[in-house]
C-alpha cells in the first residue's frame, strides 16, 4: 500500500495545480479571444452551466458505457488470446501479423473503416477495443513467459496441479507487466474512444458534444469537456488499478 | 520401488560425461554420491528426474520424485510453510505442515517470508519440502551446503526420520561428515 502524501507534498502539489492555472490564465489574457482560448474561470463557467443538464449526463454515461465495455473486452480477449499464444507457438505465430497491423495502423484509418462497416453506434467501443487489445496480449505474453524457469521445472518435478501452477506461478509473474499495460491502455482508451466519437458523432456522447461545441465555435464549453474526459478518465484508471490490485493479491 | 539406469551415456559438447553407465538403486535405499565438482553429480540426477534426455539409456520410468536441486528455488514472498502446501495438500493441512517444519525450524521462522530467513534456513526449508511431498524416491544435490557441523547431523536424522522407507540419493562433498550415517556410497 502507497504510504499517505503528507501535508508538505499536498502544498507543493497544489501550488504546482496553481501555477499552470495561472500559466492558462495569462495564455488566455495573451491572446484575448475568448472564442479563440478560453480561459480557466470560462471553462469553470462553461462547466457549471453544462452540469446540471441532462444532455451532459447522457453524454457522459454514453461515453464512459461504450469506452468501458471496449476497455473491458479488450482486456479479457487480450489475456485469453495472450495466453492461448503463450501456450500454443502456432497461434502466436499466426497471430504475430495480425498484432504488428494493429499496433501500426493509424487509428484514424481504423476509426473510418469502423465507421463505414459498422457505422457509429458502437464506434467507441471497437476503437477503444483495437487500441487496448495489443498492448494487453503482448503484456500477457511477457508476463506469462517471465515465471521463473526453475520454479516451473520445480512443480513439473513434483506434479504440482495445473491450477496451483497458474495462480501461484503464472499469476504473479503476469500481474505486474499487466498492471503496467493498463495504467497505459486506460488513458488511451479514452482519448482514442472520444476522437472516434468526434468523427462518428454517436448520440449521446462526449465526442458529439465535442464536436457541436467546434460547430458553435464554444471554445469554453470545448475546454470543459476536455476537462470532463481527464476527470473521467482519471477515475476510470484509478478504479480499474485498484480493482487490479486487489484481484492480484 | 527399484530404480534401473541402463547403459547411460551422455555428453555436454566434446565433454563426456557418462557412457555406458549403470546403476541400480534398491526400494528404500540410503545412497550417498560423491564426485569431484564438474564429474556429473548434477547432471545425473536431472536425468533420472526427467529434466535432461541422455544422449542414450534409460531409467525406469513411472517413479515419483521430490527433490532438493542445487538452488533452494522458494517461492518468494511466501512462508516455509507455504512451500509445503505448493507441493502437497492445501488449507486443511496448515497445521500437518507446521508440525512437520518444526522438526527442523524454529517454530518462529515458519511463518515469516522466506526471503526474511537466513540461507542455513532456507535450504532446510527447501529439504523439509523435498520430505513434506508425496514420492517414490527423494533426490537431494548437495543438500547441507551453508549448514554448521551440528546443523548438518540434526538435519540428517530429521531426513532419515521422515524419509518413511522411500529411496534417498544425495550428492555430497562432506562424506566425512556423514560417516556415522549407513549410506551406500557411489563415485562418478
Amino acid at each position: 500500500m502507497k504510504p499517505a502524501k503528507s501535508p508538505r507534498h499536498l502544498f507543493r502539489g497544489l501550488l504546482i495545480a496553481l501555477f499552470w492555472l495561472g500559466v492558462w490564465q495569462a495564455a488566455s489574457m495573451l491572446v484575448a479571444k475568448p472564442v479563440l482560448f478560453a480561459s480557466p474561470l470560462d471553462t469553470v463557467k462553461a462547466l457549471v452551466r453544462l452540469l446540471p443538464t441532462k444532455d451532459f449526463w447522457l453524454s457522459v454515461l454514453g461515453s464512459f458505457r461504450r469506452i468501458a465495455l471496449g476497455f473491458f473486452l479488450a482486456l479479457i480477449l487480450g489475456m485469453l488470446t495472450g495466453a492461448a499464444a503463450f501456450r500454443f507457438r502456432l497461434l502466436r505465430e499466426l497471430l504475430s501479423p495480425l498484432l504488428t497491423l494493429m499496433k501500426s495502423v493509424p487509428v484514424a484509418s481504423f476509426i473510418i473503416l469502423i465507421l463505414v462497416w459498422f457505422g457509429s453506434a458502437n464506434l467507441a467501443v471497437i476503437v477503444s477495443l483495437i487500441i487496448v487489445f495489443p498492448l494487453i496480449y503482448f503484456a500477457t505474453l511477457s508476463g506469462l513467459g517471465s515465471a521463473d524457469p526453475e520454479l516451473l521445472e520445480l512443480a513439473k518435478v513434483y506434479h504440482v496441479p495445473g491450477k496451483r501452477v497458474i495462480w501461484q506461478l503464472y499469476r504473479p509473474a503476469l500481474w505486474p507487466y499487466l498492471r503496467g499495460a493498463c495504467a497505459s491502455a486506460l488513458g488511451m482508451s479514452w482519448k482514442a474512444g472520444v476522437a472516434a466519437e468526434v468523427i462518428g458523432t454517436p448520440a449521446h456522447s462526449i465526442g458529439e458534444q465535442m464536436y457541436l461545441s467546434k460547430i458553435y465555435m464554444d471554445t469554453a464549453e470545448l475546454f470543459a469537456w476536455t476537462l470532463t474526459v481527464i476527470v473521467l478518465s482519471a477515475i476510470f484508471e484509478r478504479a480499474v488499478l485498484w480493482l487490479l490490485g486487489k484481484a492480484g493479491k | 520401488m527399484e530404480i534401473e539406469i541402463q547403459k547411460l551415456s551422455h555428453r555436454f559438447g566434446e565433454k563426456l560425461i557418462f557412457e555406458d553407465y549403470d546403476l541400480t538403486l534398491k526400494d528404500g535405499g540410503l545412497y550417498g554420491l560423491t564426485a569431484p565438482s564438474g564429474r556429473g553429480k548434477t547432471t545425473l540426477l536431472r536425468i533420472i528426474m526427467g529434466l535432461l534426455a541422455p544422449d542414450a539409456g534409460t531409467v525406469t520410468p513411472g517413479v515419483r520424485y521430490s527433490a532438493v536441486f542445487q538452488t533452494d528455488r522458494l517461492l518468494p514472498g511466501r512462508t516455509a510453510v507455504d512451500q509445503l502446501l505448493f507441493v502437497r495438500g492445501g488449507r486443511k493441512d496448515r497445521d500437518a505442515a507446521l508440525a512437520f517444519l518444526a522438526g527442523l525450524l524454529p517454530e518462529e521462522s515458519l511463518t515469516q517470508p522466506v526471503g526474511e530467513l537466513s540461507g542455513g534456513m532456507q535450504r532446510r526449508v527447501a529439504i523439509a519440502r523435498a520430505l513434506w511431498a508425496d514420492s517414490d524416491c527423494v533426490l537431494m544435490d548437495e543438500p547441507f551446503t551453508g549448514l554448521d557441523e551440528s546443523t548438518l547431523r540434526h538435519t540428517a536424522d530429521f531426513i532419515l526420520a521422515k524419509l518413511r522407507g522411500r529411496t534417498l540419493l544425495l550428492s555430497t562433498h562432506q562424506k566425512e561428515l556423514l560417516s556415522d550415517y549407513s549410506f551406500d556410497w557411489l563415485t562418478l
